[in-house]
């Protein structure tokens, strides 16, 4: 996730996290702008549905709660 | 008006729909409903070729070759006739036309023809984005002109209590008639269609319209592939004769 913010106003930044097999775990394949999820959802699928992604799921940003961040270590 | 009538009926709906999406794909509000635009555009057009692909199982391909000449000859709403010039007629659409669209392939889907329950299917999962889509987007806020135009026209396209979609509902083709159908779209835009009145006596059973016109002449010539050609290079024989 980067330090890059481009959200202004009511919109809100949602982390996309998705995988293409049962076996190995979600990781992040990008985000999304949007004012609510239902957009998102709909913006994330998409932006992100080139792969056959058996999984496809979004976070809010601001949920994500951090323990450290680079430099910080 | 049979049932591979209106399966064609919403073949060119949703071609048309998804040339019009397509247009949006550099000048929607933002990246990402940009992106939106290009994939909604991209499904329906996909959706289009796979209900054309069903007529010949249905045993009837109504598409004469007035098609190759004549635009008044494709069966799309008036809403489609003209490139859209406001946000707010896109989000008309994507919200109400593209749900009633949606609402009628569910009526397929779980109607008693087995090719339309089988091949439409997948449509019901890509159309789900398209949903929250326009929702999201109608609950932000649009005028009242393009919505209004839209649930008239999508209820409209449904059709008359008595009509053909009546009758294949009564004979289970379809899992719902006009009054099912509508009240389905209601449904899932949690709200009521506005006051609409309909003259049926004008209403053409075969384009499912209520008023005349055509799609633009730039949007035809594209989709009979004549503005491929004019971009397309020289041939051989064109550059021996110059």
């Amino acid at each position: 996730m980067s330090g890059y913010k481009r959200v202004s106003g009511d919109a809100i930044e949602y982390e996309v996290f998705a995988r293409k097999t049962r076996v190995e775990p979600l990781h992040q394949v990008g985000s999304v702008v949007a004012p609510d999820a239902d957009l998102a959802m709909a913006y994330a699928r998409a932006t992100y549905d080139e792969e056959r992604w058996c999984e496809m799921a979004i976070v809010r940003k601001e949920d994500v709660i951090h323990l450290w961040s680079p430099g910080q270590a | 008006m049979s049932l591979p009538d209106l399966v064609l009926s919403l073949a060119d709906n949703k071609q048309m729909l998804g040339l019009r999406y397509a247009e949006w794909a550099t000048r929607a509000p933002s990246l990402e409903a940009d992106i939106a635009a290009a994939a909604m555009g991209l499904d329906d057009l996909g959706h289009s070729r796979v209900l054309y692909g069903c007529l010949e199982p249905l045993g009837a391909d109504p598409r004469g070759t007035e098609r190759e000449s004549d635009a008044a000859s494709l069966r799309n709403l008036p809403y489609f006739d003209e490139p859209w010039t406001e946000w707010s007629q896109f989000v008309a659409a994507n919200a109400i036309l593209d749900t009633a669209f949606t609402v009628m392939i569910e009526a397929c889907v779980t109607g008693s023809v087995e090719v339309l329950q089988h091949r439409l299917r997948k449509m019901l999962m890509e159309e789900r984005y398209h949903f929250l889509h326009g929702r999201s987007w109608l609950r932000s806020g649009i005028e009242t002109g393009p919505l209004n135009r839209a649930w008239q026209e999508a209820i409209e396209w449904f059709g008359p209590p008595d009509g053909d979609t009546a009758r294949l509902h009564r004979e289970g083709k379809l899992s719902m008639g006009p009054a099912e159908l509508r009240g389905r779209l209601e449904e899932q835009m949690e709200t009521k269609a506005p006051q609409t009145e309909v003259d049926w006596k004008q209403w053409d059973a075969v384009r499912r319209r209520g008023r005349k016109g055509a799609i633009d002449a730039h949007t035809f010539g594209m989709l009979r592939g004549l503005e491929e050609k004019k971009y397309a290079p020289p041939t051989a024989a064109k550059q021996a004769a110059t």
